[in-house]
């Protein structure tokens, strides 16, 4: 299965949609899915006269971007024209980054499936103007300038990654980092996050070969496969004795195939040049200092620090550094138990992190829910799981009244009193319930005997029916041993 | 010394112009009926205002102000809501603002009324307002004669006597060149110093906005109120004010080789030297070595970016749209091929050319260095004079057509205006005289980036020791 023959060499080009108020050069509002042609003024439609005027909240989280990829930032920044007409870009050229963008020459370490790192090197990091939207109906084109003017970051890596998988690795690990730094959703279906991928292969230690662009890689999955594609066609090119042809190609996911858009000849010629209408951007130290202060921990290294600290498995600490709002929410959780030493933080930890994985992410799901946007917050799961560890109520009542925090918006202590869950640890009223049961069933107590141990579980599952589940399962268990074997 | 003495007047005249003190705030609600009749009159001759209606917006200027109730003209290249904004082109003929200039909005502001848009060459690029697609311009010297451009319309109606100042843009001479054939005051100020926020772009690094006025009093203060950073126009800066209290004694001028003015403007550039002389400045000759550069730079930065600026222009938002065109691509193309006149064309299709994959080192870039060679020039004059004194175009007005000066010729003419756009630097053309063929010539001053206070000053002096000549039979509304 391995290519031995070939070498692969990937570079992305992925785009991502910053949060902000406003679009980049003017200050309608940046937000998806509204009715066409609403948030729209005489600036982002290019109507005679009017100028851009540079949105600080972009360069801000543009200049995030750039240090967590650990970027060379120029000292001066130039926006510059693009040049080439579309119907739905206003002015026919688009305001980006060129010869000097934002940050340049840094990197991304990469985690590999065997728990190692590799840097991928990162060549550039830009911001630019995003376009409007053309749809095209039967004989008619619509024209939608709501996206036109809204901030668009590209980062461009060098070739440096080796497979489909890995780049779709790569996008899987930068979208997580991105969204922890929030300056994007990284929604592919919405066209938050989007990739195209250079790709060329070329025999074993001969360097880069002649590369093809694909586009229209719309979600992780298609990437692996569409560079997977594209890598076969190549080599089945190549093995024939034919050369490459440069080329921009589109990934067709109904037929599973890239196919050719345009060739080198008849790509455009951008005419780049500097943009005259904004002055080259200086970053001051202190703004620097405010950006770099204002980067949180990225997800590689809290993962690392809460595997150590807590002592979770790797699962487990995948599941918990997925997205930042569920770390959080995990560490927040800790830092109420560490307050109250019944327990160490790391069983409490584990116990909390195997919750918040099993039966709080199964709520999420079936609800569609972040749980930053649930009821449940950190103190109603800690009173949950006090209650549990102080017997007050089993684990299975505890998945009940986790449920009824969702369903209800309630604290946990509340519903437990409210509804009588409170398990019964009287050893007098259980010890009648045991006998009671014990009596009753006779064949199953001499199989007991007998050393059919297992059968307790029924004799268990009678004890707590009869109690609707409030007798403490540990006290019920022993009273039955007793009862029987005495 | 006379000319500081006046000089040092000057500055605090701004409160007490003739603009703001005489009938000029009156012609709107007094004088109403005599002053439409007057412009009426003129119009028919020299056609100056593409749209013109002293009702429609009057309500959007505010009623107190330094300028209340004075009109003033607009060319048809900046944004005022209310009126179109055509740019003098087919391709935005009908065209509606929705939206106000920042510098005009801030004239509004003071109290002017917006009466209209003046006529212009197609995108500001032109020397005679001939590239219109909409009107032709005459002088009011001489109705056979252009009144210049590409502010055209701005100058004729400013001399004619129909508002007492008007804006223009000027990114290669666009407002000094017409002020000059129409024997009034042009202003292009510092680049920044007055946004450009609602002024269609030609070339973005070059336009500024200017103005167009009968006395050097009324350019001061609509400059005063015009002037400082907006944030709608991040190339804009608030002005620091003169380094020295606007004060002139030594004036470089420029030697100018035999045969290359016209005889007219060779007698008037030399008289203008004698008046100053005689007014007590002292005077030195220079020459400038970048001189021969500064129209090849000009057009291939002007070009450059007149090529992507115009590219908007599609006709698919607004404006003009071919009937032709199966798919949008096809649109665009026909709707451009018929909406821009030819000199517009010229000039994308030259700026595509600079611009294009691998060339930008050798025209662009290189053009932008040279750029950089002229202002050091100026900078080092600057060092040992307090401004510098050249023609402001080697011709007087000329005819309609290409008779007399053809459309090359007429480039290669801008090359005393173009300098101060290429360095930036604030130029005021001056209206000096009136030679035998009964044409005004001007002439031009150039000041350190953010000295027009030195401009208003010495043209405060000649203006009091050598008024100039009006065009005969105007009517002076500032005195009614």
């Amino acid at each position: 299965m391995k290519q031995t023959k070939y070498q692969t060499f990937i570079g992305l080009e992925v785009h991502i949609h910053l949060i902000t108020e406003s679009k980049v050069f003017c200050g309608c509002r940046n937000v998806f899915g509204s009715e066409p042609n609403t948030n729209v003024c005489p600036v982002c439609m290019g109507y005679p006269g009017v100028l851009p005027s540079l949105n600080e909240e972009a360069v801000k989280k543009a200049y995030q971007v750039a240090m967590a990829l650990n970027c060379h930032l120029n000292e001066k920044a130039v926006f510059e024209r693009k040049n080439y007409f579309y119907p739905d870009m206003p002015k026919n050229y688009q305001i980006s980054q060129f010869e000097y963008p934002f940050g340049i020459n840094g990197y991304f370490d990469l985690e590999l499936t065997d728990g190692s790192t590799r840097k991928i090197r990162i060549h550039d990091v830009h911001l630019e103007e995003d376009a409007g939207k053309m749809i095209h109906e039967g004989s008619h084109s619509k024209l939608d300038y709501n996206r036109a003017g809204t901030p668009l970051l590209e980062i461009v890596t060098e070739p440096d990654l080796v497979s489909g998988e890995e780049a779709e690795a790569f996008v899987q690990q930068f979208r997580q980092m991105v969204r922890y730094l929030g300056v994007t959703d990284g929604n592919m279906e919405e066209g938050s996050l989007r990739c195209d991928a250079n790709v060329s292969i070329n025999e074993q230690g001969k360097g880069l070969g002649t590369k093809t662009e694909c586009k229209n890689l719309n979600s992780s999955r298609f990437i692996k496969k569409a560079l997977e594609y594209e890598i076969k066609r190549q080599a089945k090119v190549l093995n024939s004795g034919e050369k490459i042809i440069q080329e921009t190609r589109l990934w067709d996911e109904s037929v599973a195939r890239t196919s050719s858009m345009r060739t080198k000849e008849s790509s455009n010629d951008y005419r780049y040049f500097p943009e005259p209408d904004l002055p080259p951007y200086r970053p001051k130290a202190d703004f620097l200092e405010m950006v770099k202060s204002s980067i949180v921990e990225l997800p590689g290294i809290r993962k690392k620090r809460i595997k150590e600290e807590y002592g979770l498995n790797d699962q487990q600490a995948v599941f918990i550094t997925g997205e930042k709002e569920m770390a959080d929410f995990f560490e927040n959780t800790v830092l109420l138990n560490s307050k109250d030493s019944s327990s160490t933080s790391k069983e409490f930890a584990a116990t909390a992190a195997s919750w918040l994985s099993g039966n709080v992410q199964k709520i999420l799901n079936d609800s569609c829910l972040g749980i930053s946007e649930s009821c449940l917050s950190p103190e109603r799961l800690f009173a949950v799981l006090k209650l549990i560890e102080n017997n007050t109520i089993s684990a299975g009542t505890g998945k009940k009244v986790l449920a009824m925090v969702f369903e209800k918006n309630e604290e946990p202590g509340d519903l437990v009193d409210k509804l009588g869950l409170a398990q019964v640890s009287d050893t007098g009223e259980i010890e009648k319930i045991v006998s009671e049961i014990v009596d009753a069933n006779p064949k199953v107590v001499d199989a007991i005997r007998e050393g059919a141990d297992k059968q307790i579980g029924f004799l268990m599952g009678q004890v707590m029916k009869a109690t609707s589940g409030k007798a403490n399962p540990g006290l019920a268990q022993k009273l039955i041993r007793k009862k029987i074997l005495k | 010394m006379q000319g500081k003495d006046m000089a040092g007047n000057g500055i605090n005249s701004s409160d007490s112009s003739s603009v703001t003190n005489g009938g000029w705030s009156k012609v709107l609600s007094e004088n109403k009926a005599s002053y439409l009749e007057y412009v009426d009159g003129w119009e028919k001759k020299i056609g100056s205002f593409l749209e013109y209606d002293i009702e429609r917006i009057r309500s959007a200027s505010c009623r107190e102000g330094a300028l209340a109730g004075i009109p003033f003209g607009v060319k048809d290249n900046f944004a005022v809501e209310g009126f179109n904004i055509t740019c003098g082109s087919k391709i935005l003929e009908g065209v509606a603002s929705p939206y106000t200039a920042t510098s005009v909005a801030k004239l509004q502001k003071a109290g002017a009324v917006v009466v209209g848009k003046t006529n212009l060459d197609a995108f500001g690029m032109g020397s005679s307002t001939d590239n219109s697609a909409f009107k032709v311009t005459n002088n009011p010297w001489d109705l056979t004669r252009v009144a210049g451009g590409s502010s055209g319309g701005s100058a004729a109606a400013v001399a004619a006597g129909l508002v007492p100042f008007a804006l223009g843009s000027d990114t290669g001479g666009s407002v000094r060149q017409p002020a000059s054939f129409c024997g009034v005051y042009g202003l292009k100020p510092t680049y920044g110093v007055v946004s450009r926020y609602g002024l269609t772009a030609y070339a973005s690094s070059l336009d500024v906005v200017g103005v167009l006025s009968r006395t050097v009093d009324t350019a001061r203060t609509v400059f005063n109120t015009m002037k400082g950073r907006d944030i709608l126009d991040n190339t804009s800066v608030s002005h620091p004010g003169s380094a020295n209290n606007g004060d002139v004694k030594k004036i470089a001028v420029l030697k100018v080789s035999d045969g290359i003015l016209s005889k007219e403007v060779e007698l008037s550039y030399a008289k203008s030297k004698n008046r100053l002389l005689s007014l007590g400045f002292e005077l030195i000759d220079i020459e400038l070595t970048s001189l021969e550069y500064v129209v090849p730079v000009y057009y291939t930065i002007a070009t450059a970016e007149a090529s992507a600026n115009l590219a908007r222009f599609n006709g698919l938002r607004y404006g003009y749209q071919s009937p032709e065109g199966k798919d949008p691509g096809e649109l665009m193309q026909a709707s451009r091929d018929e909406g821009f006149c030819d000199e517009v064309k010229l000039r994308i299709l030259l700026g595509t050319y600079v611009l294009r994959s691998g060339f930008q080192d050798q025209y662009y870039l290189k053009a932008q260095k040279i750029r950089t060679a002229i202002r050091n020039e100026f900078n080092t004059i600057f060092e040992s004079a307090d401004l510098v004194m050249m023609p402001v175009f080697p011709t007087p007005a000329f005819k309609h057509g290409s008779a007399e000066l053809d459309t090359f010729q007429q480039k290669v003419a801008d090359l005393y205006t173009c300098t101060a756009n290429l360095t930036g630097l604030p130029a005021l053309a001056v209206p000096s005289s009136v030679e035998e063929n009964g044409l005004p010539v001007g002439v031009q001053f150039t000041a350190p980036a953010f000295e027009e206070d030195r401009l208003f000053n010495v043209a405060g002096v000649l203006e009091a020791g050598f008024p100039s000549p009006t065009v005969p039979g105007i009517k002076d509304w500032s005195k009614f």
